[in-house]
């Protein structure tokens, strides 16, 4: 499935991309397209977070931080000496990583195309650093299903002389031509120095001759060394896109350690619970103001889960943090959250009802009803989940109403488990599920001068509690306004019309 | 060879050789000072692109330089088919270019190399530390050439100026030109250490100081531009982290009182002689935050557009205008290039 950019803003997984920092340009590249582990997928989406956990162990055993937040999920049990020794190799593989540059470009070549000197030096650089990288990795409990093919041939064919030195040069031993030639190209620059200035013109002459002569030689050993290094290039690409995948586990288990993530497990059926739930981009704002987020408890079965409750009372954040759970667990992320047990899904969509400048002419109903269209005959005969926001809120409350009554059945019909938000009554009727936002609960008297946002976060219990189907919409708007602070007149009008 | 230019420079390192023109004679130089420093082993590289065998802009033939085995030198990636000394892939910056990334080489025989450089001055700092690492004893920079260019080159060490008839075809507007610039370089930073303190850390694009160094407020409009005429009529200083354009010290100089104007360095100073002059004169006085030097004046009276001085009087007209030693690089060559 496609990580579009839209699902990625919305769903809040490109903030947490940002914050995921691959060493490599392979990691980056990796990071940049990552895989889906869809259904089918479950043995390597383990095999992935198996990597993961151990690389979170390992980091985590080679710091001083404590140790409290092992997941204890890892793969392998250590013992503590062999911790120790996992953890220095694991920082000795990082410690390379960052060295590496890209040369993917290179070997994108035609074959009869030579090397340039500074592209052998980069192929050496690499193969030097690649053979530190694979000797620590070898000192780690093994990864599933990463391994990097040999490259010794090329190594010996590059470092003729085995030194690891960190520079490259056409050595004489590549041509039996060059020791001679440039013999005696030294012996005349030699002479050239011994020669006044003005009477250098001959000299010259003669060494740009061997010059050139030396230049041919020199692209004859490019050439039989391109020839020899083209012939390793899947082997090249594979070593490149493993320590892609390597680099990629070490970013993931940086952050999972950093955000305190767990490590989903795949639900036997097709149900998501999800407990402890967060949004770290939302609970990060609500830091920096000085407020936290309430974490939310989430069991959602096959068919569509319907939330209600009042404004500002964090449906849509419930919404946003149940498809970033889903979309980090089928990329294989740890999942923010204290609990989770996912199903794979082929595809997740979430559905917004703002239509941007990106809705191509389309009004927030056009738009929210072409994705659904989009969504509905593109999974035929897959297993989906979709997260719809207040679907059908942008047109008259009847219809409107009737519109998502009539979507909760379908989708009741179909495979894919769906969540949606709405303030029309009757909805959790035809629901499998319903949670409602415990809401403006709290009374409290004496902060009018505070920032609204302040106050009604004050009063408003964020927890999703489970709801009977056809309790009615919580009718709090009114008091949402009034603690907005909206226009007094207005106000009044609005009472007196209710 | 004779020593000319090698007991000028000292032991200053990075050297940056800098032209007050296109053809000023700025690769001569950098040659001739290789030759006489010829024991040490060199690091070289260039602002941009330079030392082309034929110059992009007038056609007229350039010499190469030539190194010996040993030296360092940088240069872009693209330019590795222009050189014929045998070489040693030594690192790779990650400096780009628009004629590839810019890698560290040895030379392994003595040979013909052309340099392409960071063109951006804050990288050729990394350079030079990574060229010392390397071994190199002193690091040549081919610089920029035409004063404007210079602007915000912070060049390091001490500069080597080269200027010459291909600045102008009157003989007297290029000796006040480099007399100019040679004077610039020779700001000081304030005498007041007060001030001098309390520039360290100014960050701003302008900031306004009693010559004491005490900050005061500088008055602006809606839009955040000073109002220079709002300025308190008694001797005040300035600092201007940007570019020192002529409006800028007229209107300073109309004030109607002394204004001390700090800039980073003498490469900011953008405007031309007479607007400076006005400033001066009217009590003005031009300061830096870094002092920078010019080791020497290298005079080339040989233009690439087809007119020359003549040498004598070129160079003595020079030594009477420059308080620097005044060197005729092509001495050795009987003037007979190009």
């Amino acid at each position: 499935m496609e990580l579009t950019h839209e699902l990625r803003e919305n769903a809040g997984l490109q903030w947490v991309l940002n914050r995921l920092s691959p060493m490599s340009p392979f990691g980056k590249a990796a990071a940049r397209s990552l895989r889906w582990y869809g259904p089918g997928d479950e043995a390597a989406l383990e095999e992935e977070l198996d990597n993961v956990s151990l690389a979170m162990e390992l980091w985590n055993a080679g710091t001083t931080a404590p140790q409290a937040d092992a997941c204890g999920c890892a793969p392998v049990v250590l013992t503590q000496a062999q911790r120790k020794d996992a953890a220095a190799a694991l920082r000795g593989v990082t410690r390379c990583l960052p060295l590496f540059h890209d040369i993917r470009g290179s070997f994108d070549r035609d074959p009869g195309a030579p090397f340039d000197l500074v592209e052998l030096f980069e192929i050496k650089h690499f193969l030097v650093t690649l053979e530190q990288l694979v000797q620590a990795y070898a000192a780690l409990p093994p990864m599933a299903g990463l391994s990097f093919p040999s490259l010794a041939g090329a190594l010996v064919l590059m470092d003729p002389e085995g030194r690891r030195l960190p520079t490259f040069a056409i050595v004489n031993s590549y041509h039996n031509d060059l020791a001679p030639l440039r013999a005696e190209k030294a012996k005349l620059e030699k002479a050239i120095r011994m020669t006044q200035e003005d009477k250098r013109g001959p000299l010259l002459e003669k060494r740009r001759v061997l010059a050139v002569e030396e230049d041919k030689l020199e692209l004859e050993v490019r050439r039989m060394l391109t020839g020899k290094l083209m012939a390793y290039k899947e082997d090249f690409l594979s070593n490149m896109e493993t320590l892609g995948r390597l680099d990629l586990i070490v970013a993931k288990a940086k952050l999972a350690l950093r955000y305190h993530c767990v490590r989903p497990t795949l639900s036997p059926d097709k149900s998501i619970t999800l407990q402890g739930v967060r949004h770290p981009q939302v609970e990060e704002d609500l830091a920096q103001r000085g407020e936290q987020f309430t974490l939310l408890d989430l069991d959602l079965k096959p068919g569509c889960t319907v939330i209600t409750g009042a404004n500002m009372g964090g449906k849509t954040v419930s919404l946003r943090s149940t498809v970033l759970s889903l979309l980090l667990c089928q990329c294989g992320f740890f999942v923010f959250a204290q609990a989770a047990a996912l199903p794979l899904f082929h595809r997740v969509e979430l559905i917004l009802a703002d239509s941007g400048p990106g809705a191509g002419g389309l009004s927030s109903f056009g738009k929210e009803v072409h994705l659904l269209d989009q969504l509905l005959r593109e999974t035929k005969g897959q297993f989906f989940f979709v997260a719809l926001d207040e679907f059908a809120r942008g047109t008259n409350p009847q219809e409107g109403a009737a519109l998502a009554r009539a979507l909760v059945r379908h989708l009741g019909s179909l495979d894919c488990v769906a969540l949606m938000t709405t303030h029309y009554d009757g909805v959790s009727d035809v629901a499998g599920a319903h949670y409602q936002v415990a809401g403006l609960v709290r009374d409290i008297q004496g902060d009018e001068g505070d920032d609204p946002r302040k106050r009604i976060a004050r009063r408003m219990d964020y927890r999703l509690l489970p709801a009977p189907p056809g309790a009615p919409c919580p009718r709090d708007a009114l008091r949402v306004c009034r603690l907005l602070k909206l226009d007094n007149s207005l106000m009044e009008l609005f009472q007196a019309d209710l | 060879m004779e020593q000319l230019l090698a007991p000028l420079v000292g032991d200053a390192s990075p050297v940056t050789v800098i032209g007050l023109c296109k053809n000023a004679g700025k690769t001569t130089a950098m040659r001739r000072l290789m030759a006489e420093l010829g024991e040490e082993r060199l690091a070289l590289t260039s602002v941009g692109r330079d030392g082309e065998r034929t110059d992009l802009v007038t056609g007229t033939e350039k010499p190469d330089l030539y190194l010996k085995a040993g030296d360092l030198f940088a240069t872009a990636r693209a330019m590795l088919t222009l050189c014929d000394a045998t070489l040693e892939v030594v690192d790779l910056t990650d400096v780009m270019t628009p004629l590839g990334p810019v890698a560290i080489f040895r030379t392994l025989s003595d040979g013909y190399v052309q340099l392409a450089g960071p063109s951006a001055a804050g990288q050729l700092r990394p350079l030079t530390a990574r060229f010392m690492e390397l071994g190199a004893q002193r690091v040549l920079i081919d610089g920029a050439a035409g004063r404007k260019s210079l602007a915000g080159a912070g060049v390091e060490g001490v500069a080597l100026l080269c200027t010459g008839a291909s600045l102008d075809r009157d003989m007297d507007l290029v000796v006040a030109e480099t007399a100019h610039t040679c004077w610039l370089f020779a700001r000081k930073a304030p005498e007041h250490p007060g001030l001098r303190a309390a520039l360290e850390g100014a960050e701003e694009r302008f900031a306004l100081f009693e010559p004491d160094g005490s900050p005061l407020e500088l008055p602006v409009d809606e839009n955040g531009s000073p109002k220079w005429n709002k300025l308190p009529r008694r001797p005040l200083a300035v600092w201007a982290a940007g570019g020192i354009t002529d409006p800028l010290l007229k209107t300073l100089a109309r004030r109607g009182a002394p204004t001390t104007l700090v800039t980073q360095d003498a490469t900011h100073v953008l405007a031309g002689r007479s607007a400076l002059e006005l400033f001066l004169r009217n009590g003005g006085q031009l300061a830096v935050r870094r002092e920078l030097t010019i080791a020497a004046v290298a005079a080339n009276p040989w233009s690439a557009y087809g007119w020359h001085f003549e040498p004598d009087k070129f160079i003595s007209a020079l030594k009477q205008a420059v308080d620097l030693p005044v060197v005729n690089v092509k001495e050795d060559q009987h003037g007979i290039d190009p």
